[in-house]
């Protein structure tokens, strides 16, 4: 079997013309193997999004190929792209996105339901797979009687009801709590072990580079190498030190910053921790800045 | 790798065990029940309007029907009484009566009259008939006399009339003598005075209006119509059925194009309310359309279940707007003897087709909207 699952080549997507135009994602190249968890970074607006609507069939493409399983989903037409997600990709959506109409069973079994499956298979295997994610006390309730985390362990359990190849999360904990989160995260490891899934994540959330074999940087809809990128020590914010809007040298070596506001910041904390104390300024501005939040 | 040709082969999907339109039709109940009774509102105008014009031609004809004619003959070129005027030579009378197959010939006048009772009028086929009325049978009283009126029982009501009182007509008084009950619409009334009573008020002594003719038991009533017409000059002779439809259809042509744009109104306003609540719903459930369509439903199943959620909406209110038309129907007569609905399969069908017409135009603004999904929407918050 071929390690590479998805291969991206040249990919692009344009919104708008002429003074309206927006490149939200810019030649992306990447190669994902199966069951690798790779998340994916980047600031409001950098086109994680649009890449992974693109990436799950959702979004046509502007220019460039998405080879899954090896099929280039660039080129399927509309009346071949639904079959194709509903056996190929699980979907993970931060507002979980589930129908409110539907109970937690009937929300996973209308996932199996689209693929093809129905009936009394399809109810036993949304029953198995709510049971073995730890809902099986709620499978008749209706979604507005369900926690977070146990809306968040249904549309899992939608996710990965057609055992798809490719699952793509977008903030999968971003209405979740830590305890909950770090179940999603623990749930994400253990599918991507069990069955070799493969899963893309999108986040801001730094707790899941715990789990992620890969991370990326996306800005301007293009991949930055994280090593070449610099962490604004006010704010923690990831920033590339070629576009930085402010920098200042200190002891030898340059800090960037995300703003001038952040340097500004960064000055008056350096000023103020001179007058307390004398002599230790440089330790103790290193302190202050160490002790900002790193996102 | 394969091409993309290769990856379109996938099998068509099954039908879905999840009854999502229902789900969808059911957690919202208030908004269903709402446009449920909405549209059943178009459709009960419709089929109510339908219904009060089918038992106005109903009880138009009743007294045609219930008369005993078999052949009813009139002034040449006639061949109806509604707005309208017949007048032939009493001596035609016994011309007819000497057609071989005729059994009898009955002459009435007829004209149409304002019955005045206290401070109510009413508008009445006022019938001069020798019988008083026979065969139609008295609900109550007996045959009217010289100077006597029967009235039909919702009109004597009205007027407040009852056996014994007095009514006035062309300024002359009747008492009332008895009641027949079924010949009222609310267009109209019958009243039954005797003939030469009503010739002595109208001045048309040695004239009558009809003569409703009773054939032989082996006579066939259209062939004989035309025997009539060739043996007695200056007449025309109707079947009781040929006449009676044209009377229906005098009172038909005056009323169509307002019960056509009454129709069309019941239309346009089901149309109106199915489409705001179909397409209201659907914009609640857009989301839910987005998610199926990024799970894989296809366009296709997506309109299918939009419109799915349409037609039950609109058959639920066909069942709802047929239940209230027929409680109508069996409730009104009791209220207002004179407004009769009569509920007819052909326009239940009528109404059926126009609630169908309704759900697939109103189906269209849901179909229309959710076609336009972009299931990339799932992503945006």
């Amino acid at each position: 079997m071929e390690s590479t699952l998805v291969r991206i080549r040249n990919l692009a997507k344009t919104f708008g013309d002429g003074d309206t135009r927006v490149e939200a994602v810019r030649g992306v190249d990447l190669d994902l193997a199966r069951g690798e968890i790779v998340l994916v970074m980047g600031p409001s607006g950098s086109g994680k999004t649009t890449l992974l609507s693109m990436l799950g069939g959702l979004l046509c493409v502007t220019e460039g190929e998405i080879w899954v399983s090896g099929t280039n989903i660039a080129a399927l037409g509309e009346r071949e792209l639904p079959p194709f997600r509903a056996r190929t990709f699980g979907f993970i959506f931060q507002d979980f996105n589930l129908i409110a109409a539907l109970s937690a069973r009937e929300n996973v079994e209308v996932a199996l339901n689209i693929a093809g499956q129905s009936g009394r298979a399809a109810r036993e295997r949304a029953v198995e797979l709510l049971e073995g994610l730890g809902t099986g006390d709620r499978l008749d309730f209706p979604i507005e009687k369900l926690s977070g985390g146990e809306k968040q362990r249904v549309a899992i359990a939608r996710a990965i009801a057609n055992q798809p190849v490719l699952i793509l999360a977008d903030e999968p904990t971003a209405n979740l709590d830590s305890h909950h989160g770090a179940e999603t995260m623990r749930l994400l490891r253990e599918l991507t072990k069990e069955e070799g899934t493969t899963v893309v994540i999108v986040s801001h959330d730094d707790r899941l580079r715990e789990v992620a074999d890969r991370v990326l940087w996306l800005e301007d809809g293009q991949f930055r190498t994280l090593l070449a990128l610099a962490r604004d020590p006010v704010c923690g914010m990831l920033i590339d030190p070629a576009d930085a809007p402010a920098s200042i040298e200190h002891d030898g070596s340059t800090l960037y910053f995300c703003s001038r506001g952040c340097r500004e910041q960064y000055e008056q904390d350096v000023v103020a921790a001179r007058s307390k104390v004398s002599g230790q300024t440089a330790q103790y501005a290193t302190d202050v800045a160490d002790a900002r939040p790193s996102s | 790798m394969t091409t993309p040709e290769n990856a379109s082969h996938f099998p068509g999907t099954p039908g879905m065990s999840v009854p999502l339109a229902r789900r969808q039709l059911l957690f919202r109940k208030g908004r269903t029940l709402a446009g449920v009774a909405g549209i059943a509102a178009a459709l009960l105008l419709v089929l109510a309007l339908k219904a009060i014009f089918a038992g106005i031609n109903d009880r138009l004809t009743a007294y045609i029907d219930e008369s005993g004619a078999d052949v009813i003959v009139a002034q040449q070129g006639v061949d109806t009484m509604h707005m309208t005027q017949s007048a032939l030579p009493e001596g035609v009378v016994a011309a007819l009566v000497a057609v071989p197959g005729v059994a009898e010939a009955k002459p009435i006048l007829y004209v149409p009259a304002m019955i005045e009772g206290g401070e109510e009028r009413g508008i009445v086929y006022l019938i001069g008939d020798d019988s008083g009325g026979a065969p139609l049978p008295l609900s109550a009283g007996r045959r009217p006399g010289a100077g006597e009126i029967v009235l039909e029982r919702s009109l004597a009501e009205r007027l407040g009339a009852r056996i014994g009182s007095r009514v006035g007509a062309f300024g002359q008084s009747f008492r009332v003598s008895g009641e027949v009950e079924g010949l009222a619409s609310i267009l109209n009334s019958v009243a039954f005075v005797p003939r030469q009573e009503l010739a002595r008020v109208l001045g048309a002594r040695g004239v009558v209006s009809y003569v409703l003719v009773r054939v032989r038991p082996d006579v066939d009533a259209a062939e004989l119509t035309q025997v009539i017409e060739t043996s007695v000059p200056g007449v025309t002779a109707s079947t009781r059925e040929a006449f009676a439809r044209s009377e229906r259809r005098v009172v038909g042509d005056m009323t169509t194009d307002i019960v056509r744009a009454m129709i069309l109104v019941g239309f346009v306003i089901g149309v109106a309310v199915a489409g705001l609540v179909a397409y209201s719903a659907t914009l609640s459930q857009l989301r839910d359309y987005a998610v199926l369509r990024a799970l894989g439903l296809g366009a296709r199943r997506a309109l299918g279940l939009a419109a799915a959620q349409v037609g039950a909406t609109v058959a639920a209110s066909f069942l709802l707007a047929l239940a209230l038309a027929w409680m109508l129907a069996t409730i009104l007569p009791g209220l207002t003897p004179t407004l009769v609905l009569a509920i007819r399969t052909s326009d239940v069908a009528q109404a059926l087709g126009v609630g169908a017409a309704v759900a697939l135009t109103a189906a269209m603004f849901p179909v229309l909207r959710v076609a336009r999904i972009d299931p990339a929407s799932v992503f945006r918050r």
